[in-house]
């Protein structure tokens, strides 16, 4: 049943130079060495790599002789691993024709188990990124490999004889490989150091494992364990270390189904609205920094419980009212031992270790083994950051006694504060080498630019959770003459080797002899190339080994924490949801992402309670200058946004934005009389917060600072995908009285199990006037399971990227006409202080009784034998009479030609689905295309369709698994089921239309509430 | 014995009266010829009325069955789809159309047949007994077939009911 | 004789006229220079075409996104201005049509432009669906031709499709009235044009019309005939322009008042754009004894008349809208009246309702400034009742996270505008070239020379 079985796992062409392997078993089509040379023959990489020689540089070209036995059209799967931030999800990548086109979660792999988040599924366009560097740099000019290592290997040795200080800043390298490599690297010199910073950092996470639990790691949180989640600030489920595994994991400690059912409790404690935030059954809005006290009271009610004495002398007062304290403290403690889970997003070592001891009494840490919720074992490698060791860094660059400084995936320049003056710093070193695949604000100072190509296309491994590896292989050969950070290294030590042979080599010495089974290493190694990961012994990093037990700490309170004085607010920096640190600030895709929240797009915001914006005098979209009194260049001037939820005390802030040469984005969508561009030459998109960053003893600190904010009198456009956001109408009018519309069916866990029905409407079978048309074999159908849906849209960008739809620029959003097959709806409800939000994923109903098919002219929209509601393009006229008649409005229409000229990118089309044209109506297809495929496989192979053959790209992509597709008529499928659970219900319904598109009714956790 | 008269008059009073007068005489009306319909003048000529109602009826019956048929034809028959869940032969929803084709079937070929039964055709010449007849004259052309009839009996006549012009014409161009 | 018919009614004719003067009167206008008043006029409209014209052609040129439409408003000023349109044309068939069948003596001074208007107005009808399309060059697809895809067939359940049947029909039908009502003044008209290109022009056209009474007594029947074709089909045409909101499932739609809504609306429009037509066609053209007060004092009537009717239906969507108990129903009304497109709404109202109601004044009938002035307000009124309908209903329907605003732009303004101009346009030339008053049918009715009993009825 694992879908590994029926895709055919590849190992990359590129092996094809290589020795011969036996098939491995659990490949449909055994894989020989011949296989692998006729793979070699497309464009898709090939022997050269062996001595890094690389032959004439082309882009990727079609087939000009088709290779017998490689059929053009069918899609070949090669597992690897996501490169998209450093969570390290396990992919499949769907390569057609030599092309990645599409990635998809590894259904097996630990992390992704299947899912892929919006970041990830939008990776595949930096592939083709027309824009990134093809050749490194030297200085800002191009140059070519020769000359760069002729310079940089001279400046080296000068540096090695001089004993000089080498400093090797990077991100956290989540492949052992790389990690070794730098490593032997610097070795060569007296003084070489690997410094590794996330610039959206938890550092203290793993500084206060290591005082407390010896573990310098963070620990793997099992939040399927968990019956009682308390998260201080921690969005787990949004930009928080690892989401796509924390959403499957919290998701299957929220389950309805049958019996053995199990549902958490999650109070979220947070300054701002986040996603996870929107998912909790209660959510208490705190200032952004009170996490220390009310982290403190907590652990104190805690320890009185568990009548051990609290270690400390007086806390600072508490934010929080104390019987509030009070319960949650109660609630945690009555929940079985081990089954509860305390968290905090805080980057303070002292807070952290006082969460550690926290869920210590609450005895939740322990072993993979043991039932616990927190792993000390299997624990996550995603974040290495040293924030000390970046921080002392900075004062050598200071100091000017750094010689050589390589600097990879991260942006100094752009992430920290204090920009001017690292400016000057940096001008002192004799070498500078930058590995960005774009110019950015540090490779400008860079002496030298050693681009690295695209993770899908260059060799590499993975260790995300301690005894979980990963290779990543490449699905394409580089585009331009870019070279893997492993070659560089490799060269400029003087012993040059292929990025693949120093991964091979390196498995061969360390990984292989972690193996769990015998088998010799090629089986190992095909074993783990087809599978995508390989389960090994795990090595804890930390001293003696991780204890379990809360090692002899001093447990200190917090610092007095001081609320803002009442003209001042409490700052908040978080990541921005699509683009993270900035990473992908050259991804279209992400920036027309609507923000899970706020459903803005193409900006970053601050976002400010409306009391706040009353006080102030502003409305969304006033330009607002946000300033720390406490220093000269902490401040930035970016338009406001009212934001229900919002801590009255707090300003929120997404980093990543205001990334240098997003100007590039002028051009995107269409221009015409009335038409503005995306963004002006020479400006960014949004403004970067980094400004407002600080360092609270070396540490950098994301919370806290007290800034004040002033009118500035500009306005800037905020657009946003919803302009209403409520289910209630307005009260004036409304002829009844009744505002509220029932388009969300909504109830709580008490009431579900008095009732399976609870929260549904009195459903009267609606008449009908026509008899029914016979589905010949099936009928396809989804179910959406609403408390399943976090709303983290990664449907989105997977139905983006599956069926070409084009980016359209902000001005079009602006006009409402974002291409979108597949929306998320999010609505409000409750009051500001205790708000509850619903996310309701909204794509074409395929109704039975379809009002667009009935109303259309010319047939261009009809019903399938198989109850699609089909769009034929080219009978389309465009009279848009089918968009109008739509109820749910999920028809979207072509109003120009979109830009397609961009001949690179093009590559990322998915050759399966038609480009529409301007003038045509589309919408949402349930990804026919698979539909299609899946029974052509099942008539060649002659077996049967099973249920879950067939994944449309938002199921397939769902990290909670909340869309469940299927066919209707056999009784047994899994939508069945669904379909006759009681929370089912079709939106709409009383308009007799018949959807074959369902939602299962959302339940909150508010038994004790 | 063939002799054509043709008198002019100045208006309808008189051509009504002239008209009616030469027919009880026995002279046979070939046309009267006016700027505007004179009505009695039917009556005045013995003219039985038109039979084009008919025609019109019988073709609005035909562009209804027609179109009624061709609508189920090609929705039930010809191709049929699943539009909407609506029956293929959805009869309501075709009366619309079906109603249109009547009207315009029954319009234009009525329309149709008076241009060919009168002869009215953009290339056919305009005969006019007399100037003035599309402006304000009004023409009774006459022709005396019963040899009996008093020779000068017709100028009275014509004369007589205030003939401003009459013209004769032996009927060497008639046969 | 004359004077005593004249005791009972006052003549449609005022001045005594001669058929002979007749002639002269109306084919002086169109054989003399014109008026510079006409000249003007011309001006005018043919800039606002030229205008039209420019925008049609960059709308096809990048597409439909350069309308103010979204994924929420399908439809904007394009179809409003349809409906607009088509209701114009609506009045000229009801004068010439329905009225003939009433013998309405008093039509014949206006008819003819009336039929004119209803030509004019359906053509720049039927330009609005064709470009409202985003492939409009594909639009013969609507046709249900034979072709090599099946044959596939067009779906005759779309109130769309029936459009196409309806509004082709009509513009049809009309333009034979139109044109066999005109064969005996061209016939006229021939016989005086000294010979050259106009003389042979007015020949091919008139068909070797030479008044014949047999041919007459025919012509009568079928004028007749067509009458009674086209007044069926006046009110199906609307009826079914109204179909295409009524088949549709969207709240302020789906009513089954709209067809006699539609019908009584549109005549209401059209007859408002009739008497704006007239009053300036009387002054540029000189018809002041053709066209008298009479003739506007009766057109105020039936504006009252179908205002009355168009106000009550206002009401009774309201009414029902409340009555049927339906949430999304009874919202659409409340946000039409108080919502963001509330000006519009009380606009229509304002123009609609309240407007006519001057017309019960005899001193405001008779002043015929006054008149054009609220004619021309009812037709601003009329063209905000299509947009209230087809706006307010879309945008914000089912779901609240697809409640929209629409901002028309620039180019659909230069549309609209420039549909006026090819209006006037055409009416102008109509004006020049063709008998503005049917020659024929006035002859019929002057007092002069007509036996006792025909008095002027």
């Amino acid at each position: 049943m694992s879908r590994n079985d029926d895709k055919q796992y590849r190992r990359s062409p590129e092996e094809s130079g290589h020795d011969a392997v036996e098939p491995v078993s659990g490949i449909v089509a055994p894989v020989d060495r011949r296989r692998f040379m006729q793979l070699a023959g497309f464009a898709v990489g090939s022997a050269a790599l062996a001595g890094c020689s690389r032959g004439v540089e082309h882009g990727v070209m079609p087939y000009l002789i088709r290779p017998e036995e490689v059929t053009p059209g069918k899609p070949y799967w090669y597992a690897s691993v996501c490169g998209g931030c450093a969570a390290g999800c396990g992919i499949l990548a769907k390569a057609r024709d030599g092309r990645p086109i599409k990635l998809e979660g590894n259904a097996d792999h630990p992390v992704s188990r299947g899912g892929l988040c919006a970041i990830g599924q939008a990776s595949v366009l930096g592939l083709y990124d027309s824009r990134s560097l093809r050749a490194p740099l030297r200085g800002a000019v191009a140059s070519d490999w020769e000359t760069i290592d002729g310079k940089i290997g001279a400046t080296l040795d000068e540096v090695r004889a001089g004993g000089g200080r080498v400093r090797f800043l990077t991100d956290s390298v989540t492949g052992p490989v790389e990690q070794e490599r730098i490593g032997a690297f610097l070795s060569r010199f007296d003084d070489g150091k690997h410094v590794t910073y996330d610039p959206i950092s938890v550092s203290a996470i793993v500084d206060a494992h290591r005082d407390t639990h010896n573990l310098d790691a963070i620990p793997g949180y099992r939040f399927e364990r968990a019956e009682v989640i308390v998260s201080v600030g921690a969005d787990f489920l949004g930009g928080w270390i690892s989401p796509v595994e924390h959403t499957a994991a919290y998701r299957s400690g929220r389950r309805l189904d049958g019996p053995d059912w199990a549902f958490s409790h999650h109070v979220q404690l947070e300054s701002r609205l986040s996603l996870t935030g929107s998912n909790a059954d209660r959510r208490i809005a705190i200032p952004a920094g009170s996490d220390a006290p009310i982290i403190g009271h907590l652990a104190e009610r805690i320890a009185g419980l568990a009548g051990s004495s609290t270690p400390w002398g007086t806390l600072p007062p508490c934010p929080l009212p104390d019987d509030t304290i009070a319960g949650l403290a109660l609630r945690l403690w009555s929940a079985p031992r081990g089954r509860t889970l305390v968290l905090c997003g805080l980057n303070d070592p002292q807070v952290q270790v006082l969460v550690n001891y926290v869920n210590e009494l609450l005895g939740n840490y322990g072993s993979t083994s043991t039932e616990t919720t927190l792993d000390v074992e299997s624990v996550s490698m995603q974040r290495r950051g040293n924030d000390a060791e970046l921080h002392t860094l900075l004062e050598e660059l200071d100091s000017g006694t750094i010689d050589a400084l390589f600097v990879r995936g991260v942006n100094p320049l752009y992430d920290l504060p204090g920009g001017e003056r690292l400016i000057d710093a940096l001008t002192r070193v004799k070498l500078v080498v930058s590995f960005t695949d774009h110019p950015d604000e540090t490779s400008m100072h860079a002496g030298f630019v050693c681009p690295e190509p695209h993770f899908l296309a260059s060799w590499g491994d993975s260790e995300p959770i301690a005894g979980v590896v990963s290779v990543r292989q490449p699905t394409i050969r580089p585009i331009g003459s870019t070279r893997p950070l492993l070659e560089s290294l490799a060269i400029w030590s003087g012993q040059p080797m292929s990025a693949y042979e120093i991964v091979r080599d390196y498995w061969r010495r360390n990984i292989f002899e972690r193996r769990l089974n015998s088998a010799t290493f090629e089986d190992f190694w095909n074993r783990t190339l087809h599978d995508g990961f390989a389960r090994v012994r795990r090595v804890v990093p930390g001293g003696f080994g991780a204890t379990t037990k809360l090692s002899g700490v001093a447990i200190m309170a917090p610092e007095r924490w001081s609320a803002p004085a009442n003209d001042r607010f409490a700052l908040d920096l978080y990541p921005a949801p699509g683009l993270l640190d900035g990473r992908h600030a050259h991804n279209a895709w992400l920036y027309e992402l609507p923000d899970p929240i706020t459903k803005t797009v193409w900006d970053n915001f601050a976002s400010i309670s409306s009391l706040a914006a009353e006080a102030a005098g502003l409305v969304t979209g006033d330009v607002a200058r946000i300033a720390a009194p406490d220093s000269r260049d902490g401040f930035v001037e970016l338009p406001v946004l009212v934001q229900p939820g919002q801590d009255d005390a707090t300003i929120s802030i997404s980093l990543g934005y205001g990334r240098l040469g997003t100007d590039r984005f002028a051009d995107v969508g269409p221009k015409w009389l009335e038409g503005h561009p995306t963004i002006d030459a020479g400006e960014t998109i949004g403004v970067s917060a980094a400004p407002l960053l600080r360092w609270v003893n070396r540490t950098l600190s994301f919370a806290g600072r007290h800034v004040q904010m002033e009118k500035t009198g500009l306005r800037h456009q905020l657009t946003t995908t919803q302009k209403h956001h409520t289910l209630e109408i307005p009260r004036r009018l409304s002829m009844s009285g009744e505002t509220h519309r029932a388009i969300v069916q909504e109830t709580d866990l008490a009431a579900w199990r008095a009732d399976p029905h609870s929260g549904g409407h009195a459903h009267h079978d609606l008449a009908t006037l026509w008899s029914e048309f016979p589905r010949q074999k099936h009928h396809w159908g989804l179910a959406i399971d609403l408390s399943a849906c976090t709303g983290c849209s990664a449907c989105v960008i997977a139905c983006q990227a599956e069926n070409n739809i084009p980016v359209v620029g902000k001005d079009e959003v602006q006009r409402v006409r974002e291409m979108h097959w597949m929306r998320i709806d999010r609505y409000y409800s409750g009051d500001d202080a205790d708000i509850d939000v619903v996310h309701m994923p909204m794509m074409c109903q395929h109704c039975d009784r379809a009002p667009c098919e009935t109303v259309c002219p010319v047939q261009a929209t009809v019903q399938s034998s198989e109850g699609l509601n089909q769009q034929v393009y080219n009978r389309c006229i465009g009279t848009r009479y089918c968009a109008n008649n739509c109820p749910y409005k999920v028809r979207r229409f072509n109003w120009f030609d979109y830009p397609r000229d961009d001949r690179l990118q093009n590559l990322a089309l998915n050759p399966d689905v038609t480009v529409r044209s301007r003038g045509v109506m589309e919408k949402c297809s349930l990804c026919v295309q698979r539909i299609q495929d899946a029974k052509a496989d099942s008539k060649t192979t002659g077996r049967e369709l099973q249920d879950g053959d067939i994944q449309p790209a938002c199921v397939q992509s769902c990290p909670a698994g909340a869309i469940v597709f299927g066919d209707m008529n056999d009784e047994e499928s899994r939508l069945s089921h669904l379909k006759h659970d009681p929370r089912h219900y079709t939106v709409l319904a009383e308009l007799g239309v018949k959807p074959t598109v369902g939602y299962l009714t959302l339940v909150r956790n508010r038994e004790e509430t | 014995m063939n002799r054509k008269l043709t008198g002019v008059f100045a208006n309808e009073r008189e051509i009504l009266a002239v008209t009616a007068d030469c027919r009880e005489q026995g002279y046979e009306i070939v046309d009267v010829y006016t700027p505007y319909p004179v009505h009695g003048i039917d009556r005045a000529m013995g003219l039985s009325p038109s039979r084009i109602t008919f025609v019109c009826f019988a073709l609005t019956l035909l562009g209804a069955t027609l179109k009624l048929w061709f609508q189920t034809w090609t929705s039930a028959v010809s191709w049929p789809v699943n539009i909407g869940g609506k029956p293929l032969h959805s009869l309501p929803a075709f009366v619309p159309v079906t109603f249109e084709a009547a009207i315009l079937c029954g319009a234009l070929g009525t329309v149709l047949v008076l241009l060919i039964r009168s002869g009215l055709f953009p290339w056919s010449k305009p005969r006019l007994p007399a100037p003035g007849v599309t402006d304000d004259r009004f023409v009774l052309a006459i022709r005396q077939t019963n040899p009996d009839l008093p020779p000068d009996l017709a100028e009275r006549l014509l004369r007589d009911h205030g003939a401003i012009e009459i013209r004769e014409d032996r009927g060497e161009e008639e046969s | 004789m004359s004077e005593s018919s004249a005791a009972l009614r006052p003549p449609l004719v005022d001045g005594n006229r001669r058929p002979g003067e007749v002639t002269q009167d109306i084919s002086h206008s169109l054989e003399g220079r014109p008026s510079w008043l006409w000249w003007v006029g011309l001006g005018l409209s043919s800039s606002l075409l030229a205008l039209g014209i420019a925008a049609v052609s960059y709308t096809l040129a990048k597409g439909i996104g350069t309308w103010g439409l979204n994924r929420t408003v399908g439809w904007g000023f394009d179809i409003t201005n349809f409906v607009f349109w088509i209701g114009i044309g609506h009045a000229g068939t009801l004068i010439s049509a329905v009225l003939f069948l009433f013998r309405q003596h008093w039509r014949t001074a206006v008819n003819r432009s009336a039929e004119a208007m209803t030509i004019f107005a359906v053509m720049c009808a039927g330009l609005f669906p064709l470009i409202h399309m985003g492939r409009p060059w594909l639009a013969y697809f609507v046709f249900p031709y034979p072709n090599f895809r099946g044959p596939l067939w067009i779906n005759f359940r779309s109130a769309l499709c029936w459009d196409v049947f309806a509004v082709a029909t009509y513009f049809l039908v009309s333009l034979t009235f139109w044109y066999i009502g005109m064969v005996p003044d061209l016939a006229t008209l021939r016989d005086r044009a000294s010979s050259g290109l106009k003389h042979r022009l007015y020949s091919w056209l008139s068909l070797g019309w030479n008044g014949s009474a047999r041919v007459w007594l025919r012509y009568e029947t079928v004028y007749l005939l067509l009458a009674g074709l086209a007044t069926p089909l006046v009110f199906s045409v609307h009826t079914i322009v109204s179909m295409d909101f009524a088949t549709a499932i969207l709240p302020g739609w789906h009513t089954t008042i709209f067809p006699p809504y539609f019908v009584a609306g549109a005549i209401f429009s059209g007859l408002a754009m009739v008497l704006t037509l007239m009053l300036v066609a009387r002054k540029v053209m000189r018809l002041e004894n053709y066209i008298t007060a009479r003739h506007v004092g009766s057109m105020c009537k039936l504006i009252i008349g179908t205002g009355g009717i168009v106000a009550m239906a206002y009401s009774t969507e309201f009414f029902i809208a409340w009555y049927s108990g339906n949430p999304y129903e009874q919202f659409v009304f409340m946000n039409r009246a108080l919502g963001p497109f509330s000006w519009a709404y009380w606009t229509m109202v304002g123009c609609n309702v309240l407007t006519p109601q001057l017309f019960w004044f005899k001193k405001i009938r008779s002043n015929l400034v006054l008149v054009f002035i609220l004619s021309i307000f009812i037709n601003i009124g009329m063209w905000f009742e299509r947009f209230v309908i087809i706006v307010t209903s879309l945008h914000r329907d089912f779901l609240p996270s697809s409640w929209n605003t629409y901002i028309p732009t620039k180019i659909e303004v230069a549309t609209l505008l420039g549909s006026f101009g090819l209006f006037f346009t055409l009416f102008l030339l109509f004006c020049r070239f063709l008998p503005v008053i049917s020659m024929s049918e006035i002859k019929g009715v002057l007092h002069h020379g007509r036996p006792h009993d025909g008095g002027g009825r």
